[in-house]
């Protein structure tokens, strides 16, 4: 009870942050967008899956919306989201149906070369998408209505607010479901999964593809938000950067990711304003400190102050 | 430590200054972001414009700073990544400590500020962002390029070896593989076709950024026996790849063009008659800039706080601030007072700005009309110079204003190239 307070309260500040600072509004969409997209990473790590290769999922997400607005012409905010997340949940299935066939180090490295490949795609096919230079995305209209840039990204952050609201309900349904509550146990012991009769490679694909998704919708709302995309979104520091962040807040609870990308991201900004000489060593001493003395994450200070939910 | 000097000095240097007749309702400071790379591989050629910002600012408010305003610059590091960049143009325009952006070092990350700039009504001026797509399909109110284009940049180099080399068809490229290498390769290949139908192109290559080795590179180039082989690396990759080639003979078997080669002569021993250039008239030690007591007291003013001479994308850092400087000149004389941003945004739409190294002049696609000077190498010398010069006129080889850059580059003849000035002709 007192651990949903807090995320309440947390919610409330995250909401109310930007409107005393108005250029907060801006890092904060990207703090959602990195959110979605760590969360797609934290639900694979829980069975012990280490992906360095989710930008491919944030890339394909972004560049669909790159793709739907520049070539296609579809300027909707739904349509774009929408296929955003489709198109990367059928990358993600094609791209599941082998990874999960694979453990360890050979997951984690898979992976990375399958994003690699992403990346020099992207940055080869200059004629299809921009290259180096990326694509500019243009402001879409929602339902109808040509909204002005200001309202719009308005719209971003709080309508972004809402869907990760939901879709946390909805991941940690998931996570405390049989499917879900398999995932720990492939990592524990996944012989006796199978004894069970469970199929494993069947909890590993329907986590992959959603966690595709998730990165999906979280570049599609990047690319929105920055109105411009280069393939560096599917290059593996990103894919380092999403992993970091699901670390950095902690995989015992739905909401950590989005509190581990709160984190970096503002540590980030204050970095670069404060100390703009060194701001790559702050945020390297910022995640040393959190991995030294909070090893379940920022979330494990919620969860140490609302009680653990061992019992649960 | 450094800095700490430079902010005395700076202190000591505006007191004197407030005497001055200021113009009415100007403010004591004026905020100025300045974007470049100051971190990464592509802080070899951020430094160099960080380093010339500092120099010439310093130098400016010594001089009272424009129309009275201090400038006070805040510089943001694009090795921070997109997004950070973004991040931070929004915040810097947002809270009002800004009037006016130099952006950016990298043609994506001006992309992606462009119409940003146009959303929250920031003049922005680019200082190096050289894509030829920065202002095709696209208006940007906001935003002005007192700077060249990849079109006139490449198609310089290609005038030069028409003239300088007419009997060369066999050409290698070996381009750095991102747009700007990749631009440059079909800028310079059409453009050496149309002022020499059998020119061919024998190898291509472009190696990845960071490569440390081009031993691969070199032994295909050299086995394709061309006889020119054009080259836009720069920074690192310039440097090794000059090492390695010059080792394996391929400067002695052809005639190398090194695009950014200017920038390396102070780095590595060139041997004499490389062409090479700067992307521009950003040159400190060319005829015109030589007669400009300005620019040497620059350049020696360079040397003495960083040990080395200034490299071109420090003067166009440098000519960039200048450029603005004048533009807010302008502004105040036409309107007797300190300038709205609506009439700082008239100034620079039409400005025709004197620079250390020659004059800019804004047209009305905001895109830039600058000289392009190519050279050789003398192949020592304790100041980096060049021999052989050609300065060719913006205005001749530049497309015009709503041409497709690439298209009007197929248009050229071989007349166009023996029109333009020879090498040589700019002593």
């Amino acid at each position: 009870m007192l651990q949903l307070l807090i995320i309440g309260l947390l919610v409330a500040a995250f909401a109310t942050i930007p409107v005393a600072f108005p250029w907060l509004a801006f890092v904060f969409t990207l703090v959602l967008a990195k959110g979605f997209a760590a969360l797609g990473v934290a639900i694979l790590l829980r069975a012990g899956l280490i992906s360095i290769g989710h930008a491919l999922f944030y890339a394909i997400g972004a560049y669909t919306v790159g793709f739907l607005s520049q070539g296609a012409g579809v300027d909707l905010l739904i349509p774009q989201l929408l296929a955003a997340a489709a198109i990367s949940g059928v990358a993600g299935l094609l791209v599941g149906l082998f990874m999960v066939r694979y453990r360890g180090i050979f997951f984690a490295m898979l992976n990375l070369a399958v994003s690699m490949v992403g990346y020099t795609l992207l940055s080869k096919l200059y004629n299809v998408t921009g290259g180096t230079d990326g694509l500019a995305i243009a402001t879409p209209s929602v339902l109808g209505m040509t909204l002005s840039r200001e309202a719009f990204e308005h719209l971003l952050l709080y309508g972004g607010l809402g869907l990760a609201v939901v879709v946390c309900i909805v991941a940690h349904r998931y996570l405390k479901s049989p499917m879900g509550e398999a995932l720990s146990a492939v990592e524990t012991n996944e012989i006796r999964l199978e004894y069970l009769g469970i199929a494993v490679p069947r909890v590993l694909l329907f986590a992959y593809v959603g966690s595709a998704i998730l990165a999906g919708i979280g570049g599609a709302i990047h690319a929105l938000a920055v109105g411009h995309i280069t393939p560096d979104l599917a290059y593996w520091t990103t894919s380092g950067q999403l992993v970091l962040v699901a670390v950095l807040g902690g995989i015992g609870g739905v909401v950590g990711p989005f509190i581990g990308a709160t984190f970096m991201e503002s540590v980030r900004s204050f970095a670069a304003i404060y100390a703009p000489d060194v701001w790559n060593i702050i945020i390297g001493a910022g995640l040393l400190i959190v991995i030294f003395f909070l090893p379940r994450g920022l979330y494990g200070l919620i969860e140490r102050i609302g009680g653990r939910r061992d019992g649960q | 430590m450094k800095t700490i000097l430079a902010a005395v000095a700076l202190t000591l240097a505006a007191a004197p200054v407030l005497a001055q007749d200021a113009p009415e309702g100007a403010p004591d400071e004026l905020g100025m972001g300045i974007f470049t790379f100051t971190s990464g591989p592509a802080a070899a050629y951020g430094m160099p414009g960080r380093n010339a910002a500092e120099l010439i600012i310093d130098q400016i408010n010594e001089d009272g700073g424009i129309g009275g305003a201090k400038i006070v610059p805040t510089y943001v590091d694009e090795g921070q990544g997109g997004e950070g960049v973004v991040s931070e143009f929004r915040r810097l325009a947002g809270d009002g400590s800004v009037d006016v952006m130099v952006a950016a070092l990298s043609s994506g990350n001006c992309m992606a500020l462009a119409p940003i700039a146009d959303q929250l009504e920031m003049p922005m001026v680019t200082w190096n962002c050289d894509t030829h797509q920065l202002f095709l399909n696209a208006e940007h109110p906001y935003v002005f390029r007192p700077n060249s284009s990849t079109v006139p940049e490449f198609v310089a180099y290609a005038a030069y070896v028409a003239q300088n080399n007419p009997d060369a068809k066999r050409i290698a490229i070996i381009n750095p593989d991102y747009a700007f290498g990749h631009d440059a390769a079909q800028i310079f290949t059409a453009a050496m076709k149309a002022f020499n139908p059998d020119v061919e192109v024998v190898a291509e290559l472009f190696p990845r950024m960071g490569t440390p080795s081009f031993n691969t590179e070199i032994s295909r180039i050299a086995a394709a026996r061309p006889d020119i082989i054009f080259s836009n690396l720069w920074g690192g990759d310039l440097e090794n790849f000059v090492r390695q080639a010059s080792a394996r003979g391929l400067f002695r078997s052809s005639q190398v063009v090194l695009a950014l080669g200017e920038s390396a002569l102070q780095r590595v021993d060139l041997p004499e008659g490389v062409i090479v250039g700067v992307l521009g008239d950003g040159f400190w030690n060319s005829p015109d800039a030589q007669d400009n007591e300005a620019a040497q007291a620059f350049a020696e003013a360079y040397h003495g706080k960083f040990g080395e001479w200034p490299v071109f994308p420090g003067m166009k850092m440098a000519n960039t601030i200048l450029v603005v400087k004048q533009a807010y000149e302008e502004a105040i004389a036409e309107a007797g007072k300190w300038p709205t941003k609506d009439e700082l945004l008239a100034a620079l739409s039409d400005i025709e700005a004197e620079t250390l190294t020659g004059t800019v002049t804004v047209r009305e696609d905001h895109d830039g009309l600058v000289d392009q000077i190519v050279g050789v190498t003398t192949g020592g010398g304790d100041k980096p110079a060049l021999a052989k010069m050609a300065r060719y006129p913006g205005s001749d080889i530049t497309p015009p204003v709503g041409a497709d850059p690439i298209e009007w580059v197929s248009t050229l003849t071989p007349e166009f190239a023996a029109g333009l000035p020879a090498p040589g002709s700019y002593e």
